[in-house]
């Protein structure tokens, strides 16, 4: 049992005002080296860890603690590990998925908010938060006309503090770039990075899909779209390096198999890859278990397993091993080194979340594009 | 008597008031900031640690705007950094499988004879390729000076002859730290290394780099992780026999006695002298004459502080 609650219940069962300071008191979940422990209070019939760890049962059972309205599990979690989670309270039959009222830290995504079980160690990285030191870059909208999807769409562009037309620069497109800004923190990132010298000045376009489910399942159109008419925009507007290894392609989930196709339709086109946690599905033997949705997906990883080759110079990826993915990506590794490919493979204590990938852009950016350090002492 | 001194990164122990105050300056003093790029033109804080007057020589800046109004100039500046970078990546390739093999001969453990021979041999081979890599970058140099030299840009050549005046006018020349790569190659496009070599000076960090005759890039706890260290350029060659190691403390990691030890039979019989914040090194005619908190790497990998004889 964690010592707060051993303590909360070493004279019996405890009155109202001991629960009150009890949840005053401390912080939740309550977090020791190589377990948390996570407390709901409210009156329930039942109530639920939802964590969607893989490996474990997406729904683990809360119990009562006796002669109060506390709810309390404890489980094994590995230092500096991170998750998302909700509570699901089971009311007169009625289920609902609820927040973690005790905790205040919460990260977001499109579908919405969840609770964040950070284990005994992590801390969210320095780099990845706002820093008045760091100059800040500027985000311009770029409309790019073309036949691809025939219509025109908006492409954000970031332009590194101190931009001048005289130079060239690095250009980095992020897929789903909107929501790496809102959940990834992604400006941040870049303004410190840029500012630390551990990336270079760069320009970066995110990108955001009409229809994900479509544009990023491996659909010719996506691709054509990236290489022949928003790099080719960018490059009429903007400084670039004339260089296909000063060209990246960055995307989590599928924003990663996006990235993958894209740079299997044009091979070497953008020499650098950033794939975080990609929905790589495969079948080896019968039909995938993956929706519909995942066909094109499977048929594309399944082609590039049977007749692999060369798509950039160098690739990093990214996983959590809380994910299923993990699974998918692993297997990928070995493949891509197979060809000659510089391979960045790096694992987390963490699930399919903005968070994690925000974790891991500074490995992934820098050794990607290793910034001015090298060259500055002050 | 032309004297050099080399500083440490002047924050947080600054000790450039301390170096001029052991000279007797009585002329103007010029600066050079290039390694500020952006923020050359900062030299507020600079000035006021001097306590006189400072004429910086705006190389940064200068070098920009001839590139904005002489687009064959910059075109050619272009293409010499294009084919330089290209050529780093070149070398790097080779560098990083001979650095791991010389690193894994000497993480061997054993006296034999046999050892000792392909220990020497290996890190002769790394030796050998900085070489080359020296004699490829001199060509790019070469090539670009003989074609550069075709060129009737008599703004330009104007504006270097102004810049070689005010540094042969000056009693003592301050260069700056910052981006090494920048302030070396302001220095040679405006052609300032020749009168350089005659006067005295005070270098700190990236600054002291380019006083020698090899660019060392070193960094062991970059984000990406340790890398092996790599000839960038040769410098003016106004300091001999000296690598400077700015940050050194920092940069280096001297738990990794294998890894201190491969750095200094390298650049042997350089001498790798570490300069961190505090640190000074003078030399005058080519002898060092004064050294205080500098360390130098030993063949054992230990450093040993630089006293002078």
């Amino acid at each position: 049992m964690n010592p707060a609650v051993e303590s909360l219940y070493r004279e019996g069962s405890p009155n109202p005002e001991a629960v009150d300071n009890f949840v005053q008191q401390n912080q939740f979940p309550l977090v020791e080296p190589g377990r948390v422990t996570f407390v709901y209070r409210g009156k329930a019939d039942e109530v639920h860890l939802r964590s969607w760890i893989a490996g474990l049962n997406t729904a683990q059972p809360l119990e009562p603690l006796q002669g109060s309205d506390l709810w309390a599990l404890t489980m094994e979690l590995p230092e500096k590990s991170r998750f998302e989670y909700k509570f699901e309270v089971v009311t007169n039959g009625a289920r609902k998925l609820v927040l973690d009222d005790l905790n205040g830290v919460f990260a977001h995504d499109p579908f919405g908010a969840n609770s964040v079980c950070q284990g005994y160690g992590y801390e969210r990285p320095g780099w990845s938060q706002h820093d008045p030191a760091a100059r800040s870059g500027t985000l311009t909208t770029l409309k790019i006309a073309g036949d691809a999807f025939m219509e025109t769409r908006d492409v954000e562009i970031y332009l590194p503090a101190g931009f001048r037309r005289s130079r060239t620069y690095p250009l980095l497109v992020v897929h789903d770039g909107l929501d790496y800004l809102r959940y990834a923190d992604l400006k941040y990132v870049l303004d410190n990075l840029i500012h630390r010298l551990e990336i270079p000045a760069m320009i970066v376009a995110l990108t955001q899909p009409s229809d994900r489910l479509v544009e990023y399942t491996c659909d010719q159109r996506h691709a054509r779209f990236l290489s022949e008419e928003l790099l080719p925009a960018i490059a009429a507007k903007f400084p670039l390096l004339d260089d296909s290894n000063a060209r990246g392609l960055v995307g989590a989930s599928l924003g990663g198999v996006a990235a993958l196709h894209a740079a299997s339709c044009y091979p070497r086109n953008f020499g650098q890859l950033l794939l975080q946690s990609g929905s790589f599905a495969f079948s080896d033997l019968g039909r995938h278990k993956k929706e519909p949705v995942f066909d094109p997906v499977v048929r594309f990883v399944n082609e590039y397993r049977n007749h692999p080759f060369v798509l950039a110079d160098k690739i990093y990826l990214s996983c959590g091993i809380y994910e299923s993915l993990i699974y998918e990506n692993r297997s990928l590794v070995p493949l891509l080194q197979g060809q000659g490919m510089q391979i960045f493979f790096e694992e987390a204590r963490d699930a399919h979340n903005w968070e994690n990938w925000r974790d891991r852009l500074r490995q992934g950016l820098s050794w990607l594009f290793p910034g001015p350090l090298w060259m500055v002492y002050e | 008597m032309a004297v050099q001194i080399m500083l440490g990164p002047q924050s947080p122990h600054a000790n450039l008031k301390h170096a001029i105050d052991s000279l007797s300056v009585k002329g103007p003093i010029v600066s050079i900031t290039a390694g500020w790029r952006d923020s050359e033109a900062e030299t507020e804080e600079l000035q006021s640690s001097v306590g006189s007057p400072v004429e910086d020589l705006n190389l940064y800046q200068l070098a920009e705007e001839i590139f904005s109004r002489e687009p064959q100039l910059h075109a050619l500046q272009r293409e010499r950094q294009d084919k330089l970078l290209e050529l780093q990546r070149l070398y790097r390739i080779r560098l990083t499988p001979a650095m791991a093999a010389a690193r894994k001969l000497m993480r061997e453990k054993g006296e034999s004879d046999l050892l000792r021979l392909e220990q020497r041999a290996a890190i002769s081979q790394v030796r050998a390729l900085d070489r080359h890599h020296l004699q490829r970058i001199a060509a790019i140099h070469q090539d670009f000076d003989r074609r550069r030299a075709t060129l009737l840009i008599p703004g330009a050549d104007n504006l270097r002859q102004t810049l070689q005046q005010k540094m042969a006018d000056s009693d003592l020349v301050l260069i700056a730290g910052g981006h090494v790569a920048v302030l070396i190659n302001r220095i040679r496009l405006f052609r300032l290394g020749d009168v350089l070599l005659q006067k005295t000076i005070i270098a700190w960090s990236a600054g002291a780099m380019v006083l020698g005759e090899r660019i060392v890039l070193f960094h062991d706890d970059a984000p990406q992780g340790k890398r092996d260290a790599e000839v960038l350029d040769a410098g003016l060659g106004i300091v001999k026999n000296i690598i400077p190691l700015p940050q050194a403390e920092s940069r280096l990691d001297w738990s990794n006695r294998n890894r201190m030890a491969l750095f200094s039979r390298r650049f042997a019989p350089a001498k790798c002298c570490t300069l961190d914040s505090g640190s000074m090194i003078r030399l005058e005619n080519d002898r060092m004459t004064a050294a205080n908190q500098s360390s130098m790497i030993m063949r054992t990998g230990r450093k040993k502080a630089v006293t002078v004889r």
